[in-house]
């Protein structure tokens, strides 16, 4: 009874199953035709390993491979925690302060367009050849989406409701997390999921500058020694990292923002 | 138009010394010479209201009606303390719009329902007693009082964006008149809604003035509204914001749906239209 009432969830329509066959046999297809292009062309390793051998990489040494990715993923959460609430505090001081936001934000919008490998290099020698260092670089990366939309969600609060408050006699603290924070929940996720990506692209990053350890750094060793099956195990591995960092964010939005408009289906 | 003005503006500053004038003595609302002018920057001054005198009964109905740019809603948006006047006087029983609302008894309902998205019916109505500190269960008591007062018995544990409307509407009021407020305040609540359901809600407000008590001011561009609903119905002109005249409605509560077919009814209701018409003539 129970099996089959799983069973009955699984293959419901718009079900697990239901969304994932696509994609799975497009992955089918994908790794039948690089497995047989490759045998086919007779394709050295060095220009394309085959996905066997991707996979052998990936068997022969996953101790390994799971203990840098373990320390890129730390790298990326830490430098995300820290980064977001800075983004999340300067975001709302923005918010409140029309003059501050006009001030500062055209730097903070000049500071963003440099890109992270002209930074790291600096960061590095700031906070030293530990983590601590990678951890900086991530944060400095997932600073600005959340400030940005931190102070555009906060600002985009209803007139009306506004002056729902103001007839209620409503201090200044319940304005702000009774009405403006839980509006502007659905512009910190836009931000927090931006956030994700930057953090893992910057650990990776602040690792291929200089690391002894971390996804990056497996990157670049595989590099000089052309380690090629070894090199795209640790590519998908850190795509992995940033789409498992990912689905856990989406998922505690969902359970946040149950009222959001993207939710309107399962009311 | 001067002359009538200067006559009302005459009457209004007599009252207190005149042993005659009966409405001062349960009047809720008093508002004296108010006038409201919009200075911008390098433009000429726009007179939003200009020397308005009006007093509202306690647990009377009045509608203000006129043209867009009269003044109706700037006047309810003072007496809500939104605005503040740049002359003149009102009071709300003993005390300034600034008090009444910081002591929570103004209710407001605005054209929109403007509820939180992000909190369920009952607890959008239980707002105002929340920001005030009431404990949870008086809260929870009180919700359960003024959702079954509007009509939405079985909504309590709704998402805002399921409900009608309509339904947004009744839980706009409902949540308005939570702290039990002396006065009422209604800014074109019905206007983005279609006929059937307006004029059911129509009946709802008359049904809770008669239940509350509560002295009610409505915003309207309807004139068969504020003749079916009100007591007294003040029609305003634009350019400056002025009452043109005050028309009482002398016809028997409780009214319902059927008071539309009162001879009464249509006559009042030729009369204000008449009325307004002359606002609209210098638009």
């Amino acid at each position: 009874m129970e099996v089959s009432s799983l069973v009955y969830r699984l293959t419901a329509p718009n079900g697990p199953v239901d969304q994932a066959w696509p994609p799975v046999v497009v992955f089918l297809i994908i790794v039948t035709a690089w497995e047989g292009a490759i045998r086919a062309f007779d394709i050295p390793v060095y220009v394309l390993p085959a996905p066997g051998d991707i996979y052998l990489a990936f068997v022969n040494n996953p101790g390994s491979l799971l203990w840098n990715a373990g320390v890129t993923l730390f790298e990326a959460v830490a430098g995300f925690v820290i980064g977001s609430l800075l983004g999340a505090v300067l975001g709302t001081i923005f918010a409140y302060s029309k003059i501050l936001a006009r001030g500062v934000l055209p730097y903070i919008i000049a500071a963003n367009t440099i890109p992270v490998v002209a930074i790291a290099p600096i960061i590095i020698i700031w906070f030293g050849h530990g983590m601590s260092s990678k951890i900086a670089v991530t944060a400095f990366l997932s600073f600005f989406p959340l400030a940005l939309n931190m102070m555009k969600g906060l600002q985009s609060y209803d007139r009306t409701i506004m002056d729902v408050f103001h007839i209620s006699a409503a201090t200044g603290w319940q304005r702000f997390f009774k009405m403006r924070l839980p509006g502007a929940i659905p512009y910190v996720f836009v931000g927090l999921k931006l956030n994700v990506t930057f953090s893992v692209i910057g650990a990776i990053v602040a690792e291929f500058v200089q690391a002894d350890k971390g996804l990056g750094f497996v990157i670049m060793t595989a590099y000089r020694t052309l380690a090629m099956p070894r090199l795209w195990a640790a590519m998908l591995m850190s795509a992995l990292l940033g789409i498992l960092f990912f689905l856990i964010v989406a998922w505690i939005e969902r359970s946040f923002a149950r009222w959001h408009v993207s939710e309107q289906d399962n009311p | 138009m001067t002359g009538s003005r200067a006559e009302s503006a005459m009457d209004n500053r007599s009252q207190p010394s005149n042993p005659g004038a009966r409405q001062a003595e349960d009047s809720l609302v008093s508002i004296t010479d108010l006038s409201l002018v919009y200075t911008a920057h390098g433009m000429t001054p726009v007179h939003a209201l200009d020397k308005i005198n009006l007093d509202v009964t306690q647990g009377g109905f009045v509608s203000l009606i006129g043209p867009s740019g009269c003044g109706k809603s700037t006047l309810l948006r003072i007496l809500g303390d939104l605005l503040s006047p740049t002359e003149g006087g009102i009071r709300i029983g003993e005390s300034s719009p600034r008090q009444s609302r910081l002591n929570r008894q103004i209710g407001f309902v605005f054209q929109e329902a403007a509820l939180l998205e992000w909190r369920r019916i009952g607890e959008n109505v239980a707002l105002p007693l929340e920001l005030r500190g009431v404990s949870r269960a008086q809260r929870e008591k009180k919700a359960d009082e003024l959702i079954s007062l509007v009509g939405l018995d079985g909504f309590k544990e709704k998402w805002p964006r399921q409900l009608s409307g309509g339904m947004r509407q009744r839980a706009a009021i409902a949540r308005a008149l939570s702290t039990s407020p002396r006065i009422l305040l209604l800014d074109e609540p019905f206007g983005a809604l279609d006929q059937i359901t307006r004029d059911r809600l129509n009946m709802e407000l008359a049904r809770i003035h008669e239940v509350t008590g509560v002295t009610v001011v409505l915003v309207t561009h309807s004139i068969r509204e504020a003749v079916l609903l009100s007591d007294r119905i003040v029609v305003m002109t634009p350019r400056p914001g002025r009452i043109s005249c005050i028309m009482d409605v002398d016809l028997p509560r409780p009214r319902s749906l059927e008071t539309r077919n009162d001879q009464q009814f249509e006559h009042l209701v030729r009369l204000g239209s008449k009325e307004l018409e002359r606002g609209y003539g210098s638009v």
